[in-house]
């Protein structure tokens, strides 16, 4: 049978398509490479889901090929399976949002036009988004009353214009300890704002409240109170669903695709007819499907003219730090309020996201608070060494951990701001080395612009102050260029002109009429916060874009 | 139990050849070498009863550590019980506690050594603080240990 959509990958980018068109009675498949597991399927199991990373492909299967820049020019390769580096998030149906933490911001107006706000930073390749911010508002309105986003639209200086007062679900229970930080950031003159989360706080669109479990970043939620694609749209619609179905080409004549084939768990290949396609992959796999659909058409890859597909790809930059609370210093009630289990640390700092620095105005970013995650052997393990650098055994270790996970608890925060889009950093295809599947594996090439550390290093320091007012003690901050696997974007950006860009305005292929991509892959620039809430949101507007194709048909 | 079964499981229950100066010094049975190392390294597996070594055996079958983690472990006997020939003659589980624990500190400043004890902490801990439902924390006498309440809902069964 001929599909009237197909949508390769069934995460934030893919869901929202599936669940639009579906719903307006369109005959949609949705092919997911993972399997399809559903609430009842979901534990707490820490050893499978963090420590053997049961939703990940193994790295001996599967991997990429690595090659980090460093600033100095030289170039390093790493084979992923060897150096255990993994680029896999969530593999299942309902991608990584099923894992996500659910930290939602949206971006802020100057996000569509760093570029003519801001200007050209030298080595960048910044560019305007090729819509407004207005023109994705109402989307983001509509990721909050469909995906479901908990929290208080508090006045602050970067507070993004709303077509609505509030959100449409209150805030999630807090800690206690959220007011040492209020109090922390009275006194430092800093505007303290409850960060907005995909989680319900009540039962509602036909899903459960959240349960506070203590375990929900890097865990499927088995109430289905977090927003994942799978959660919110999938389980919400009849479109057709095929796991474990392995994309590896698009078949395509000069103007339309026309095939997906796919490799079962078995290995056996299919194929599906579809008037339009739809990938939404993750970034990285998206430009390797891309790059690896060659025909006579498209020698150098489907959508691939110009040499565009995988360039620019983007991370989130930035890094973490992190103070720890000691019993010591606090009496018996806040030694209970800091040991309060399962409740939310809701707090971010977006008071920098545009500063001035040396009498120029530049992008910032986003802080946001949390505890250390519950992961017990996580938190045991990281004992193991003294300040030193020296690594402990037997009951000196034994009472180290116990001290440290019995009487404190550490806070730590997360900065996002823009990896900014170079010529270094991009998406390409291995021509020898070949996955499971027999299928050439994509090849990351890594460059973080310096920029990027310093903006990061600059609000890290914000964050460090308010840990220091609140009393924490044992202070540290990371700021990195190391790419954090689960916040990816870019490879196939949209814009106006067709040299410089893969998709059109409404995330059309500019060189085919039914080729669309709606993962984060579409992003010229990634602003400064999580990426999800953006990708849902500008999947759901692509969708409204396909109802009129697909009527028009 | 098929051949193939009894192949893959035969690893820490058979003998294991030790040489010093190229010459065959002795065999060892890696279970009892691994279960001492875990006691020296963790004492509390021994008191909460967490089936530590069994515990790495499940390790050494499971479907998602890679085969050189693996094999890190085999090698990581070998080479233990060789520095404990080449310091004091005589393979690990028959050196007293105070030689133990000097090998310990010896190796702890090699490459391999550091990366062998902290990978066999990493699967103590596993075991002192998993979930019992792969046959390790007894009566969650970890959790109680570190005061920890886990994460609802508990697995239904163990991956493996």
């Amino acid at each position: 049978m001929k599909y009237d959509v197909c949508v390769v990958g069934s995460g934030a980018g893919g869901a929202p398509i599936a669940y639009e068109l579906s719903r307006a009675g369109f005959n949609v498949v949705v092919l997911e490479k993972g399997k399809y597991y559903k609430e009842e399927d979901f534990s707490k199991d820490e050893l499978a889901i963090t420590r053997r990373e049961m939703y990940k492909p193994k790295l001996e299967d599967e991997f990429h090929i690595i090659n980090e820049k460093s600033e100095d020019g030289t170039i390093t390769t790493y084979s992923g399976k060897e150096y255990n580096w993994s680029f896999w998030n969530g593999s299942m149906v309902g991608g990584s949002s099923n894992l996500m933490s659910g930290f939602f911001h949206r971006l802020k107006p100057n996000d569509f036009k760093l570029l003519s706000t801001f200007g050209e930073i030298k080595g960048a390749n910044v560019s305007d988004w090729p819509i407004s911010y207005e023109e994705l508002e109402p989307f983001y309105a509509k990721v909050e009353k469909v995906i479901g986003v908990s929290g208080v639209a508090k006045a602050h200086s970067f507070l993004e214009p709303r077509s609505s007062l509030d959100f449409p679900f209150k805030p999630l229970q807090e800690n206690g300890v959220t007011q040492w930080f209020d109090k922390a950031c009275d006194v430092l003159g800093y505007e303290s704002i409850p960060t907005p989360r995909a989680i319900l706080p009540q039962n509602a669109l036909s899903r459960s409240v959240c349960s506070y479990s203590n375990f929900c970043g890097s865990y499927p939620c088995a109430t289905g109170a977090k927003g994942s694609a799978r959660a919110a749209l999938l389980q919400q619609c009849n479109a057709k669903i095929i796991p474990e179905a392995f994309v590896y080409e698009l078949k395509s004549d000069d103007k339309k695709v026309t095939h997906a084939l796919y490799y079962d768990a078995k290995g056996d290949s299919h194929t599906i007819e579809a008037n339009l396609f739809v990938v939404a992959a993750q970034a990285i796999e998206t430009s390797r499907l891309l790059l690896n659909s060659k025909n006579r058409y498209f020698p150098n890859g489907l959508a691939n003219n110009n040499n565009q597909v995988g360039k620019n790809l983007i991370f989130s930059a930035g890094g973490v730090g992190e103070g720890r609370f000691i019993f010591e210093d606090l009496n018996l009630d806040e030694q209970k309020t800091l040991m309060q289990r399962g409740l939310f640390f809701n707090r971010s700092l977006q008071q920098w996201y545009e500063y001035e620095n040396g009498g120029k105005h530049q992008k910032g970013g986003t802080i946001d608070f949390l505890f250390e995650h519950a992961n017990i052997i996580s938190k045991a393990m990281r004992e193991v060494y003294d300040d030193s650098g020296n690594i402990l055994w037997g009951k000196a270790l034994e009472e180290k951990i116990k001290k440290s996970i019995t009487t404190s608890r550490v806070l730590t925060f997360e900065v996002f701001n823009d990896w900014l889009p170079t010529d270094d950093c991009y998406v390409s295809v291995d021509e020898k080395q070949k996955d499971k599947y027999g299928v050439n594996v994509g090849v990351i090439n890594l460059y973080a612009h310096p920029h990027d550390l310093k903006v990061g290093e600059f609000l890290a320091q914000k964050a460090v102050k308010v840990l220091e007012q609140m009393g924490a003690r044992t202070i540290s901050m990371s700021i990195s260029s190391s790419p954090p696997p689960n916040l990816v974007a870019g490879g196939c950006r949209f814009g106006e002109d067709k040299e410089t860009s893969v998709l059109d305005r409404n995330c059309k292929a500019h060189a085919l009429e039914n080729l669309y991509v709606t993962d984060a892959s579409f992003m010229p620039t990634g602003g400064s916060v999580p990426y999800t809430w953006t990708i849902y949101a500008n999947a759901f507007r692509v969708a409204e874009h396909l109802k009129e194709v697909l009527k028009r048909n | 139990m098929t051949r193939r079964v009894f192949v893959k499981n035969s690893f820490l229950t058979v003998a294991l050849l030790v040489f010093s100066k190229g010459k065959l010094f002795a065999t060892v049975t890696p279970l009892q070498t691994i279960a001492l190392l875990q006691e020296d390294l963790l004492p509390l597996v021994k008191q909460l009863q967490s089936n530590s070594a069994l515990y790495v055996l499940k390790i050494l079958n499971h479907s998602k550590i890679s085969n050189a983690d693996k094999q890190f472990i085999r090698n990581g006997v070998k080479w233990l019980n060789e520095e404990a020939i080449t310091l004091y003659g005589n393979t690990y589980t028959k050196l007293s506690y105070e030689q133990r624990q000097t090998l310990l500190q010896t190796i702890s400043q090699t490459r391999w050594g550091n990366s062998f004890m902290y990978a066999m902490l990493a699967y103590s801990m596993e075991s002192i603080l998993g979930d019992p439902i792969y046959e390790i924390n007894t009566d969650q006498k970890g959790w109680k240990w570190l005061e920890h309440e886990t994460g609802y809902p508990r697995p239904q069964k163990a991956f493996l």
